[in-house]
């Protein structure tokens, strides 16, 4: 089998912008999912009863679908019913950020109760009010027990990108898609491509376990 | 604008059709991945340098892709480098199996580790050899104790086989969309899509958590 | 009052010691576990290691089963040399019994499919003699109605029983005791205690750690008291229970039982 990465290197240019796009994508779904999937998640946990409810059942129903399918539905069906029609690279950013801030929910339940309840009965036997333990007591050993996951959160997001490939926007993995068919070369293409991914994904994963062990004697008791 | 729902129904073998294979996709995948996953991770374990430096690499590499683009290259490649030809679902057989076993080896290492180094000692204490601590002691505990996450894993392996459509493997995500290519009916089509896959994924989720609550009771 | 042992030392020179440990040296990283310990443990003895948490007698314990490579010295069962790799002592810990603190059974399996493991997967006999064997074992210990159990389902000396059923299943020349009934609550220290007693007087060769002093003072016929990592005294119950000529002996004992 011989190799001929030509049409890579032709391409670059036009592969190159694919990057800055799933990039782009992968900051602005973070940014938004740790924001919204938070407040979820802090709502879940110390919000009233019927919102509750609700958001487990949007956290539940987000574990059982595909984001493929989300995505799909975002893009196409979402104008249907709303009449309002979201370009390629919003629709995925949209559908990705439900998506995971389902998972960010989660997350941060899943912190939140893991602090030992007598942490919170010291706080409140010294006197403090039920916002002043969540806010100086609770949430800051929450936030070191929720790292490793929320760093995991990271590179999934980065890997579900790839996936709004399907819906025309223009990432790399869709670019790349592009390129190999023009080129009639879809192996060197999607070689690059993996090296492009992994370069972009290893970094990563391995700056989160640097960052968690720095801080993880924080979160033990 | 008007719905037409009923395409749902009037297509509903095709849908059925789709789901079998979503399932059957599921099923075939874990059931090489677990054993997959303990190849690994032993691998890992072994004192042999080859193996555990591959099997390290190995997971690296698959645990760093998106899988979607492992799909698409094993899609092109396969048949290139084994020379026969594959059909599009025996591919995705394949691509699915080599990224769940990267990361069920992940979970089967840590499910080792989380045994007390006393229960190796006591076999040793007999005069067993490590192979048969391994698989004697060791290894029967540790699947036991991965199972939530195993569990957690089928999961998203449930909702990863979506991902298959893009290589025409006919399963729900694939089938759904296409009788919404063949009858225009976007909303309906995607709709249903959507709540099939729910109505498949819920339940399993509520096990999963189910079993991770039994298992914690009893630790 | 102590009875004077009939297996007093001195009486059978010539014979070769069941374990023989010479300038035995241990170390992990920095620390050392074993400092030079040189001592004999004869057949039919039971010998008993005291001494304050860390002076290195459960390290001696491992390092005769080779559960610890030692780094210096050597150490002789029946005379023959013992290999000091991992794979060469897996012969050799066939002919040895374990008893562990922590009890160590096989949650996974059954009272009888613990003591069973040994002669079945080790020996490979086939199962219905392993079978017949393991029952044995445990109407030995006392325990032949808790066969079908699982260790969860037995209480701290009941699992400590079935545990040293487990080793006596593999026929061995000499058991080892690493802190037997140190996790076990009051009550069911005396069960083990009694087994570890009609052991003992059956004529196995024991080494036991232990915190035990009334067994080591009823039961041993040889004590050695260690600390950090060497052997302080050692003698016969008479000689170190009642008259410790160390210091250090004496300044262990006091601190056995607090009195205000």
């Amino acid at each position: 089998m011989s190799l001929d990465f030509s049409p890579v290197f032709t391409s670059w240019h036009f592969l190159l912008g694919g990057i800055g796009d799933t990039l782009a994508l992968s900051a602005l779904t973070i940014a938004l999912s740790l924001l919204l999937g938070g407040a979820i998640g802090l709502a879940r946990c110390y919000g009233p009863s019927g919102l509750r409810w609700a958001l487990i059942f949007y956290i539940d129903s987000m574990r059982s679908i595909p984001v493929l399918v989300v995505l799909v539905w975002t893009y196409f069906a979402l104008p249907i019913v709303t009449g309002v029609t979201l370009p390629p690279f919003w629709a995925a950013a949209s559908a990705l950020t439900v998506h995971i801030s389902a998972y960010v929910a989660e997350i941060v339940r899943a912190g939140i109760t893991s602090v030992r309840p007598g942490q919170s009965r010291a706080a409140f036997a010294l006197g403090m009010s039920r916002t002043q333990a969540i806010r100086e007591i609770i949430l800051p050993q929450a936030l070191v027990r929720m790292l490793p996951a929320l760093g995991s959160i990271l590179s999934i997001t980065i890997k579900d990108t790839a996936i709004a490939a399907v819906i025309a926007v223009p990432e790399y993995m869709n670019r790349s898609q592009t390129v190999a068919g023009q080129s009639f070369h879809p192996i060197e293409v999607f070689l690059a491509a993996t090296v492009v991914y992994f370069a972009i994904l290893f970094p990563v994963t391995r700056v989160v376990d640097i960052i968690y062990a720095r801080f993880a004697y924080l979160g033990r008791s | 604008m008007n719905y037409d729902w009923s395409v749902v129904w009037r297509n509903a073998d095709v849908l059925w059709e789709g789901t079998k294979v979503t399932v059957f996709l599921a099923v075939t995948t874990m059931a090489m991945a677990i054993p997959g996953g303990i190849a690994l991770a032993l691998m890992r374990l072994s004192g042999i340098r080859t193996l555990s430096i591959g099997s390290a690499l190995f997971v690296e590499f698959f645990r760093n892709l998106p899988l979607i683009l492992v799909i698409y290259t094993t899609y092109y490649i396969l048949p290139v480098a084994t020379g026969l030809r594959f059909s599009p679902i025996a591919t995705a057989i394949v691509a699915l199996s080599l990224n769940v076993s990267a990361y069920n080896s992940e979970t089967f290492r840590a499910g080792i580790a989380s045994i007390r180094q006393g229960q190796s000692d006591a076999g040793y204490a007999l005069g067993m050899s490590r192979f048969r601590v391994m698989i004697d002691v060791i290894l029967p505990q540790a699947v036991r104790r991965v199972l939530p996450v195993l569990a957690s894993t089928w999961v998203s392996l449930f909702k990863d086989t979506s991902l298959v459509s893009v290589i025409s493997v006919g399963d729900l995500a694939f089938e759904s969309m296409r009788v919404r290519s063949q009858t225009f009916r976007v909303l309906e089509m995607l709709t249903a899509m959507a709540v099939i896959y729910w109505m498949l994924g819920y339940p399993q989720a509520k096990l999963v958590d189910w079993i991770n609550n039994r298992y914690r009771v009893s630790e | 009052m102590i009875e004077a042992r009939s297996k007093t030392r001195g009486a059978e020179t010539g014979s070769v010691p069941t374990v023989a440990y010479h300038d035995v040296k241990k170390r992990f990283g920095n620390f050392v576990a074993l400092a030079g310990v040189s001592m004999e443990v004869r057949k039919g003895e039971v010998v008993c290691l005291i001494g304050p948490s860390g002076s290195g007698k459960s390290t001696l314990l491992r390092c005769t089963n080779g559960l610890e490579l030692i780094d210096g010295g050597e150490i002789t069962l029946d005379g023959e040399h013992l290999p000091n790799d991992w794979d060469g002592m897996r012969r050799i810990r066939q002919r040895m019994g374990m008893v562990f603190q922590n009890f160590e059974l096989f949650p996974h399996k059954t009272a009888l499919g613990n003591v069973m493991a040994g002669p079945k997967n080790v020996l490979k006999q086939p199962r219905k003699a392993a079978e017949h064997r393991a029952m044995e074992f445990l109407r030995k210990v006392g325990l032949v109605d808790k066969a079908t159990s699982y260790p969860a389902q037995l209480s701290g000396g009941q699992q400590q029983r079935v545990a040293i059923a487990r080793a006596l299943a593999m026929d061995p020349e000499i058991m080892l005791f690493d802190e037997p009934t140190s996790a076990l609550d009051p009550e069911t220290i005396g069960e083990v205690l009694n087994v570890m007693k009609q052991l003992a007087e059956e004529g196995m060769t024991m080494i036991v750690v232990t915190h035990e002093m009334t067994f080591a003072r009823r039961v041993g016929d040889w004590i050695v008291v260690m600390d950090r990592g060497a052997i302080v005294e050692q003698g016969s119950p008479e000689q170190i229970f009642e008259s410790p000529t160390k210091e250090r002996t004496r300044d262990f004992f006091s601190h056995l039982v607090w009195t205000g």
